[in-house]
């Protein structure tokens, strides 16, 4: 019984109906109905993270804004690699991201985004990686593991959905998707603890106020322009 | 062994004249290296350097430290290396000849080591070692335990001053190397090299010499610039950058690394040349008691070494600018900053490098299925004097909810012809 018990002990080993301790203190994810359900209560450091989703503008940013604004707490440096569209500063601004210690690396190859975010993972110096890649094959995938685990930083991969039906050594692997209200519904496809059950419904911050109204009809585009020197927010 | 004798042994000996310039420059590069350990270095032509060590050896953690610091830092960059610590300049040169890796801290203890050494090994005036085993000295001690008088009569004063030297019983003062004012080594290479990857062994030398010239300078660098000699061409100059004025060897090579592995050479790269201009003052660092240094050093170094294989444009900060028109209010710059940002409405993460034309049905902007405007219009208005290359903007911005529940920004172009665009993504 005390050979299980120690066995039961280690980090890389749990029951089937709990959660895994986490290596490191997770970083908290900023939303509570999400943080329930990730084994350390938050966004693992020293392990990859793996974030699926196609095109951009569910909200999946905002998903992580809490947790980058963590890190300029503890005066860490996030890094951005091979993002998607140009930074928009003013929004990462707003969103209470340290622009004066966020990296943003745009290599013109997809080989060498993931080759940066090695080498950034283990060099263990940034706090947070953003990468995004659409060719990242499982070998790929387990050498960025490899460097989060030596480097500490909490890791986050966005790979498009299709990559779900491939297997991942990731211990996290989230799917992101929008429902019809236009919120961010999280489905946890794979992490260290009992299998998961319906997608969490997140609603990050949004630029504007959903009603069911608009759901229904859709706002018809104002006629014209009124007065050429307005300039106010309507 | 003569030329012909070692042909007979080895028929592919390939023998090359020696070459007294390179040896000399070979060994000022080392002493350039060598003040990475101390800053009294000395050399002792052709083949010889000596280091005054007496008060670097607490901080080296010990003599035998210091000296497998040295030889592994000289076979790093190609050479093999005799090593002997002694008291005195002229006995530490002999014990070097004599004895591998002897370390004497004192004078008893060097007199003690050096009577056991014969003196053909040592440089004593010529004939002079063989006059010596002609009357049956066979070790410098027996030829010191010799009558002063007459042993002087027999091998000469110049051979008597030698040895009391090297016992340390007359000084030895020895001319310190002057590190020159401005790094410039060279160094040829046997062979033309086609490949760039292959001149990283060769670079090595040079990147430890400017590491040891500028910590004896108590200096950084945050540019240096390796030229690839080509025979009949203009040398190809590799620029070499660091985030911060640096002297760590390890940092200088790393660097270099990537520039060499992604540099396709136009020729055969027949000689080296380090240059670094733009000195900065670096004093020395305190070390560090617990953990492991400041968490800015290592982002500097990662910065430095992303941008040495990406190139300085794609490795950048950003910054909010103070301009209405979206495409403007992003500043790249090589460190980010906060920067002031003036926007009144909702800004999306994302803003497409391009505006996305969007088409238009029944008046309302379509993409894949109608896009339901959400907030809006926000009235931009500005650069209608042509400002840089963003130039005059009239826009009316909405955020939209797309068919598929994504949060977008569009807007609508009011300067004729008008229509839709897709600006950006909250993402």
């Amino acid at each position: 019984m005390g050979a299980l018990a120690e066995v039961l002990a280690r980090p890389d080993i749990w029951r089937g109906d709990r959660f895994a301790a986490a290596p490191l203190p997770a970083v908290p994810s900023g939303h509570p109905a999400l943080d329930a359900q990730l084994p350390g209560g938050g966004w693992p450091r020293g392990a990859l993270t793996e974030l699926l989703t196609d095109g951009a503008g569910l909200g999946e940013l905002s998903l992580l804004m809490p947790a980058l604004r963590a890190v300029r707490e503890a005066g860490g440096w996030s890094l951005v690699i091979g993002a998607p569209h140009p930074l928009h500063a003013p929004a990462w601004a707003a969103a209470g991201v340290d622009l004066s210690r966020l990296v943003v690396v745009s290599p013109a190859a997809e080989c060498d985004a993931l080759w940066a975010a090695e080498q950034a993972l283990a060099s263990g110096a940034p706090d947070a990686v953003l990468c995004w890649t659409a060719q990242a094959d499982a070998r790929a995938v387990r050498r960025l593991q490899v460097a989060a685990a030596a480097g500490g930083a909490a890791a986050f991969l966005f790979r498009p959905l299709r990559a779900a039906a491939e297997a991942s050594v990731a211990p996290l692997r989230l799917a992101l998707a929008a429902d019809r209200a236009g919120r961010l519904a999280v489905s946890v496809l794979k992490r260290r603890g009992p299998p998961p059950a319906a997608p969490i419904v997140l609603e990050p911050p949004r630029p504007a106020q959903l009603h069911e109204s608009a759901l229904a009809g859709a706002r018809p585009a104002p006629a014209a322009p009124r007065s050429p020197h307005q300039a106010a927010w309507a | 062994m003569g030329v012909a004798v070692a042909r007979a042994v080895a028929p592919q000996l390939a023998v090359l004249p020696r070459n007294a310039a390179r040896e000399a420059a070979a060994l000022e590069t080392l002493a350039c290296w060598a003040g990475g350990f101390t800053p009294r270095v000395s050399l002792a032509p052709p083949r010889a350097l000596l280091l005054e060590i007496g008060g670097c050896l607490r901080y080296f953690g010990g003599a035998e430290r210091l000296v497998a610091a040295v030889a592994a830092g000289a076979a790093g960059q190609g050479f093999g290396a005799r090593t002997a610590i002694a008291p005195t300049p002229r006995g530490a040169l002999w014990l070097a000849r004599a004895e591998a890796a002897a370390i004497c801290l004192d004078l008893p203890m060097l007199a003690a080591t050096l009577d056991g050494v014969p003196p053909e090994v040592v440089d004593l005036p010529a004939g002079v070692p063989e006059r010596l085993a002609g009357f049956g000295a066979a070790t410098l001690g027996a030829a010191r335990r010799l009558p002063r008088a007459g042993l002087a009569q027999r091998i000469g004063a110049a051979g008597i001053a030698l040895l009391a030297q090297a016992y340390g019983e007359l000084p030895d003062p020895r001319p310190d190397f002057v590190f020159p004012e401005r790094f410039a080594q060279s160094l040829e290479l046997p062979a033309p090299v086609e490949n760039a990857a292959a001149l990283l062994f060769a670079a090595r030398r040079l990147t430890a010499a400017l590491a040891g010239w500028l910590a004896a300078r108590r200096a950084g660098i945050a540019e240096c610039v390796l030229h690839l000699d080509h025979r009949g061409r203009v040398p190809t100059a590799v620029v070499l950058r660091f985030a911060a004025a640096t002297r760590d060897a390890e940092r200088l090579e790393r660097v270099l690394r990537e520039r060499l592995e992604r540099l396709a050479l136009a020729a055969p790269a027949e000689g080296l040349r380090l240059a670094a201009d733009g000195v900065l003052d670096l004093p020395g660092h305190s070390g560090v008691l617990f953990g492991s240094g400041e968490r800015g050093d290592g982002m500097a170094a990662l910065i430095e070494r992303l941008r040495a294989r990406l190139g300085d444009a794609y490795v950048h900060g950003i910054a909010a600018a103070p301009d209405h028109r979206p495409e403007g209010a992003t500043r790249i710059l090589a460190e980010g900053d906060a920067g002031t940002a003036v926007a009144a409405g909702p800004r999306p993460f994302w803003l497409l490098a391009r505006p996305e034309t969007l088409r238009e049905r029944d008046g309302r902007p379509w993409r894949n299925g109608p896009l339901r405007l959400l907030a809006g219009p926000e009235r931009i208005e500005s650069g209608w004097w042509g400002g840089a290359k963003l130039g005059d903007a009239r826009r009316d911005y909405f955020v939209a909810l797309t068919a598929d529940a994504r949060w977008a920004w569009i807007f609508r172009e009011l300067r004729p012809p008008g229509g839709w665009f897709l600006h950006g993504w909250f993402a």
